[in-house]
């Protein structure tokens, strides 16, 4: 959880970063302030074990970061590295699971895989 | 059926995701951000005259009055606690058991808990890119939005399952989605 927990705060510091940084650009802006608090709720929904997996949309987001100062044509240093660190960061702890102590079934995957956990334990459950 | 607390935990799971321990926090949440809501709500009906901005100068009163406040007849705040007051009602109906006993009730806590935060997180994102403005109470509103999903979820992946067994073994999903009393045991 606690690679969530800074993907979060990541998430949080790339939306203030524009009012920090003191950007001027509108295209650098808006790009910190789409994809911060994207970034952040993502991260925040994979908090809890049962949504764990929602981390892995982080991933994208984390690339577009990387690749966002040559397409969109940063031109200040140090939104470059700003950008650049907070989107390899994000993708290197959005891999990081953690620790899943309880078990939910299989998962989002068993609503329409056969044979799940979930499927299996019903059948072992004698009917009342 | 028996009536131990057993059965009321999902088969394949490690606990009852359906719990009021599990519910109330969301549901407490819910409340308050019905309350903020409404607060900001009674300003954009200019019903109060002022609204509480600690840091972001007039970037409330911006966000608040802005054209994306007023896309629809009534103010988008009112819109959001009306969302959370249906959270709140939909967290709390409903026994341990409802995961099976009626999932259209978690289904529908899902919908409106799932997707309403999504809009908060989107309203989050005009407030700079189409505003050049911030709003503080806006801030926590969404926040407890994003909160809420993650925890609701996991009662609506129980149900969702739950419905996936009924469909293997040809009960009618449907009766089973409104919790029909003849369908009720027929799938565990």
């Amino acid at each position: 959880m606690w690679a969530q927990v800074i993907n979060a705060l990541l998430g949080i510091w790339l939306t203030a970063s524009p009012a920090i940084l003191g950007i001027e650009d509108k295209t650098i802006s808006n790009n910190a302030h789409i994809v911060g608090p994207v970034v952040a709720s993502l991260a925040v929904i994979a908090w809890w074990e049962a949504t764990r997996v929602v981390r892995l949309y982080n991933i994208p987001l984390g690339l577009w970061l990387l690749l966002a100062p040559w397409v969109l044509g940063y031109d200040q240093t140090s939104v470059i590295i700003n950008d650049m660190v907070i989107g390899a960061a994000i993708v290197g702890l959005s891999f990081v699971e953690g620790k899943i102590e309880g078990t939910y079934g299989g998962g989002w995957s068993a609503i329409w895989k056969k044979d799940s956990l979930h499927t299996t334990e019903a059948r072992r459950t004698p009917r009342v | 059926m028996s009536n131990t607390t057993d059965d009321a935990i999902p088969p394949g799971w490690s606990y009852n995701p359906a719990t009021l321990t599990q519910r109330l926090p969301i549901v407490a949440m819910a409340i308050v951000g019905f309350t903020i809501a409404m607060y900001l709500g009674l300003f954009q009906l200019k019903v109060i005259s002022t609204v509480w901005e600690p840091f972001f100068g007039n970037g409330s009163q911006k966000i608040l009055t802005s054209p994306t406040s007023q896309l629809l007849p009534v103010p988008d705040a009112i819109l959001g606690a009306f969302g959370y007051f249906m959270d709140a009602v939909a967290g709390i109906i409903g026994s341990t058991r409802r995961w099976r006993t009626m999932p259209w009730i978690v289904v529908l806590f899902g919908v409106f808990v799932g997707p309403l935060g999504m809009i908060s997180v989107l309203l989050v994102i005009l407030q700079p890119v189409l505003y050049d403005a911030w709003c503080t109470l806006c801030l926590v509103t969404a926040a407890i939005s994003v909160i809420m999903i993650g925890p609701a979820m996991d009662e609506m992946l129980a149900s969702l399952q739950y419905m996936k067994r009924a469909k293997d073994a040809n009960v009618s999903l449907w009766k089973v989605f409104w919790g029909y009393k003849e369908v009720q045991g027929k799938v565990i």
